[in-house]
């Protein structure tokens, strides 16, 4: 029941601020997608940079583990066209959707009947995939800082730089 | 530039709270962020009223199953947050078609809920087969 509670309260304040940074639209995440509105990019990678030092001080401290999900190159690579297909034809991705709803974009009401019928699709199909495309390239539980064999504090402010310069970028282009 | 009020905040502001936000969630609930899942295991919900013995059949709800967990919590919150933002600061609007989709499409919400669904099955069977 607490753990119910935690993940309510946890998704209202991500929603909100989902809202308040105006990133639930159909047209700023095609905006993003056609790169003409890099909104929804300047959200994500602002909250990554934010997560990725904190979770791994935490982790330092020993007070948090990493959840690191296994790196299969024909799935992610395949799922991963397929997914950027879909999201550009609905506008919304999972979480979104959820959200846009909430802001009175009922649009995303069909790509969440969508989504209900993709997932179940998949699960019909999940016996095939898992002796095919789920073995294609299959690397494990893999990150950056073990496959390169440097702490993960030379990873991380390298990865904010590219961010800040990204995000210069993006302001001087006016996106 | 003209200053809209429909303006919200910086994304970098929102954006870094809710990197602050995973961050608590993780050091308090162990849970990073997530949401397909959910779909999954609503679909399964959905199907257990219809088909029960086909849900039982399939081995992707041994692992998924279908029952209301953190993830499921979380993006219904989703759902309650943005309503709540959007509800209090006068940027809710009940919309049926995208500015920039009508723009380019025209009127059709039929039109709109065919491409919007189809989109949607393949977005969700490619997330979930990349993993996420």
């Amino acid at each position: 029941m607490k753990i119910l509670i935690y993940g309510l309260v946890t998704g209202i304040l991500f929603g909100f601020f989902l809202q308040k940074g105006r990133v639930l639209r159909y047209d700023k995440q095609l905006g993003a997608l056609r790169l003409m509105d890099m909104t929804i990019v300047k959200f994500m990678l602002s909250t990554v940079l934010v997560a990725m030092v904190g979770v791994y001080l935490l982790k330092d401290l020993g007070l948090i583990k990493l959840s690191v999900k296994p790196t299969n190159l024909g799935a992610n690579i395949i799922g991963g066209l397929l997914f950027g297909a879909g999201w550009g034809l609905l506008g919304y991705c999972p979480g979104t959707s959820a959200g846009a709803l909430g802001e009175g974009r009922w649009d995303a009401f069909w790509g969440i009947l969508g989504m209900l019928v993709g997932a179940a699709v998949f699960a019909e199909v999940y016996p095939a995939l898992k002796t095919t495309v789920l073995t294609w390239g299959n690397l494990g539980k893999i990150t950056l800082p073990q496959i390169l064999g440097v702490s993960h504090w030379v990873i991380v402010p390298v990865f904010i730089v590219g961010a800040l310069a990204l995000f210069w970028l993006f302001e001087k282009m006016g996106l | 530039m003209i200053h809209r009020a429909d303006d919200g905040w910086s994304p970098y502001l929102a954006g870094a709270l809710s990197g602050l936000v995973l961050v608590l969630s993780v050091l308090i609930a162990g849970k990073y962020f997530g949401a397909s899942t959910s779909f999954v295991r609503s679909a399964g919900m959905i199907e257990e009223l219809l088909a029960p013995e086909r849900v039982s059949q399939l081995a992707y709800f041994k692992s998924k199953t279908p029952k209301i967990e953190w993830q499921w919590m979380f993006v219904f919150g989703i759902f309650l947050g943005s309503l709540i933002s959007a509800s209090t600061s006068a940027s809710f609007r009940w919309q049926a078609l995208p500015d920039m989709w009508q723009d380019r499409f025209g009127r059709s919400i039929s039109k709109r809920a065919i491409v919007a669904f189809l989109g949607a099955a393949v977005a969700m069977f490619g997330a979930r087969l990349a993993g996420g």
